[in-house]
């Protein structure tokens, strides 16, 4: 917008790249980590640069090796290091509760969308205000009413919080994405005689797929990297990467190493996710409210 | 046997169209018809009222009472709890704790982010592979990135702690995260590391999609970049940034993740935020009906803060 001069825009660039590598290196450390053996993680000084790749952590941690089933060894510590059932746990969760919250998300987001009725700006505001619970709110009494009806360490208890916990996002951004489709078509198939729910199915929907595509990619990846619920409503039973990743610190210190892997392998579908909605990605971080 | 199976078919032609059903089940069959919102809203507010509202009555049932470990039972304890609340001093300080979090993490977000989308709001070539090597920190798992940051800043061999105490700013003595002074602040660097690209990315659309007019006129006039900013960017960019602190900001309140992590409240209390602070109380000193409590205020000032936000910088959905 405002000239520059070819040195202002050199100065610019380099700003901008020493910037970004400034934010991208601690990531490229923590990756890096997992790739080390444990005599260079605990260099001094930091080894950054210099080091000789190991897949040894993703081994321990993964048993790759033995095509993902069986443990290897129980590590000194003692902890049980086995993180592949973890990965399971954490893909089942983020895939069903995705799949729920779209569903339940795309029906909603269709009528607040499409229909004029009484109240419907304070729905929009309700289903807002329940964005804004703080998670621990709702874990503690979660916590006892789980334990009474046996939701308690299962997959349906955790997916269910979890679908709750995006609807407000599916919801608000669905709506935003089903709102950019003019209605008139809506109108004219109405006058044609063909019913509503013949409009969403065949009409709007599929209008509105790389919508309810990137609305998806972002259920998974706040389902995948949720913490407290997940914490608060297992015990014994499932746990996703996030929550297990604390079992690496063990009496005779942190295994750095092999939960640097388990960190790494829990980052590298989120990558690729987030990478493929690049697009939707400011909408969808706002809920809906600014457009790319 | 064959009359049955014939009559209804008949009946059905000789007989008027359906009669207009009575004026009750017209109600009922206007709530359950897709032309009306009620079949398309159902699973949501299903949902939304088993695990928003009955948690939250269950939260305030919670409250008044409390776990009586000898019984081993809840028992009724009345406004205890509230009371209890507010003699309780680290209520306070993890309420201040909290506090100072919220307005210095968003703060530097905030700025730091529109610098460094000011930054990037150009056409150079490389600059889109900037911005997506951004939105990389946004999918870390918060726990995980709290674990990165345990690491670069350990005492004895992290990569942060090596340079700081390389250049002077630490002594060697006094670690990050394990002094009272400046373990918030070790928290509040892995909190700035992963959303500061947040504000970037939001802001940079902002930026990207304003109009060009404004800026010409305004070279035109001779101001200068600081005034350019101030008197357009800024008021132009005011909805942008209200959403971006808005959402953001809810998330910097109930943040749990990295003090769970890297430090469990301590050292001291120095990083024990609300969250962390309720959720103690409730699953590590079995004090379920005051952990309840401490989560409902927690609730209760988000609420406020969010709605008299929303009312103030006029935003809407």
């Amino acid at each position: 917008m405002i000239v520059q001069s070819k040195a202002q825009r050199r100065v610019r660039v380099v700003t901008a790249w020493a910037v970004v590598a400034v934010f991208v290196f601690p990531l490229y450390y923590w990756i890096t980590t997992a790739f080390k053996n444990a005599k260079e993680i605990f260099n001094l000084p930091p080894n950054v640069w210099t080091f000789e790749p190991t897949f040894r952590n993703f081994e321990e941690v993964f048993g790759i090796s033995l095509g993902f089933f069986r443990q290897q060894e129980v590590l000194p510590g003692g902890g049980n290091f086995y993180m592949a059932p973890r990965l399971w746990d954490s893909i089942v969760v983020a895939g069903g509760s995705t799949a729920f919250a779209v569903a339940v998300a795309t029906l909603a987001a269709y009528s607040l969308s499409r229909m004029e009725f009484k109240g419907r700006h304070a729905f929009v505001s309700w289903v807002l205000s329940t964005r804004m619970m703080p998670p621990v709110a709702v874990a503690i009494p979660l916590f006892f009413i789980y334990k009474d009806v046996g939701l308690m360490d299962s997959y349906l208890g955790i997916i269910l919080i979890h679908t709750v916990m995006n609807l407000p996002l599916a919801v608000l951004l669905l709506k935003s994405f089903f709102d950019d489709i003019p209605k008139e078509i809506d109108e004219s198939a109405l006058i044609d005689g063909a019913s509503r729910w013949r409009i969403f199915w065949r009409v709007v929907l599929p209008m509105a797929k790389g919508g309810i595509a990137a609305t998806a990619v972002l259920c998974f990846i706040f389902s995948w990297t949720e913490f407290i619920f997940v914490l608060t409503l297992t015990q014994t039973g499932l746990k996703t990467v996030p929550v297990v990743s604390s079992s690496f610190v063990t009496s005779t210190g942190t295994a750095w190493g092999n939960m640097a892997a388990l960190g790494v392998a829990a980052m590298v579908p989120a990558f690729i996710f987030i990478l493929l909605v690049q697009k939707q990605l400011v909408r969808g971080l706002t809920l809906g409210s600014l457009k790319q | 046997m064959t009359e049955t199976a014939t009559d209804p078919l008949s009946r059905d032609r000789s007989s008027p169209p359906v009669a207009a059903p009575r004026p009750a089940f017209r109600g009922l069959r206007r709530l359950v018809s897709w032309d009306g919102p009620m079949p398309w809203l159902a699973p949501l507010i299903a949902l939304l009222i088993v695990f928003t509202i009955y948690p939250l009555f269950y939260n305030i049932w919670l409250s008044f009472h409390e776990y009586a470990p000898f019984k081993r039972r809840l028992e009724y304890v009345g406004f205890q709890n509230w009371a209890t609340l507010w003699e309780d001093a680290r209520f306070w300080g993890s309420l201040s704790v909290t506090f100072t979090y919220f307005v210095v993490v968003l703060a530097i977000e905030v700025v730091l982010g529109m610098m460094i989308a000011l930054l990037l709001d150009s056409d150079e070539p490389g600059f889109g592979v900037l911005r997506a090597l951004l939105t990389l920190t946004l999918v870390i798992p918060p726990a995980i990135t709290g674990m990165m940051f345990l690491l670069i800043q350990d005492p004895e061999f992290g990569v942060l702690t090596y340079v700081l105490e390389g250049i002077g700013v630490l002594d060697g003595q006094s670690p990050i995260l394990a002094t009272s002074s400046t373990a918030l602040l070790g928290v509040m660097l892995a909190d700035v590391w992963q959303w500061t690209p947040f504000m970037v990315l939001i802001f940079l659309a902002g930026l990207r999609s304003l109009p060009q007019e404004p800026y010409e006129a305004a070279m035109l006039d001779g101001a200068s970049a600081l005034q350019t900013f101030q008197r357009i960017t800024l008021p132009l960019m005011s909805k942008v940034i209200a959403v971006a602190v808005l959402i953001r900001g809810i998330d910097v309140f109930r943040m749990f993740d990295y003090v769970f992590v890297m430090t469990s409240g301590g050292p001291g209390t120095s990083t024990y935020v609300l969250s962390l602070y309720a959720w103690q109380q409730t699953f590590s000193f079995i004090k379920w009906g005051y952990g309840a409590t401490l989560s409902l205020v927690s609730l209760a000032i988000i609420l406020v803060i969010a709605n008299l936000f929303i009312k103030l910088a006029k935003v809407r959905w």
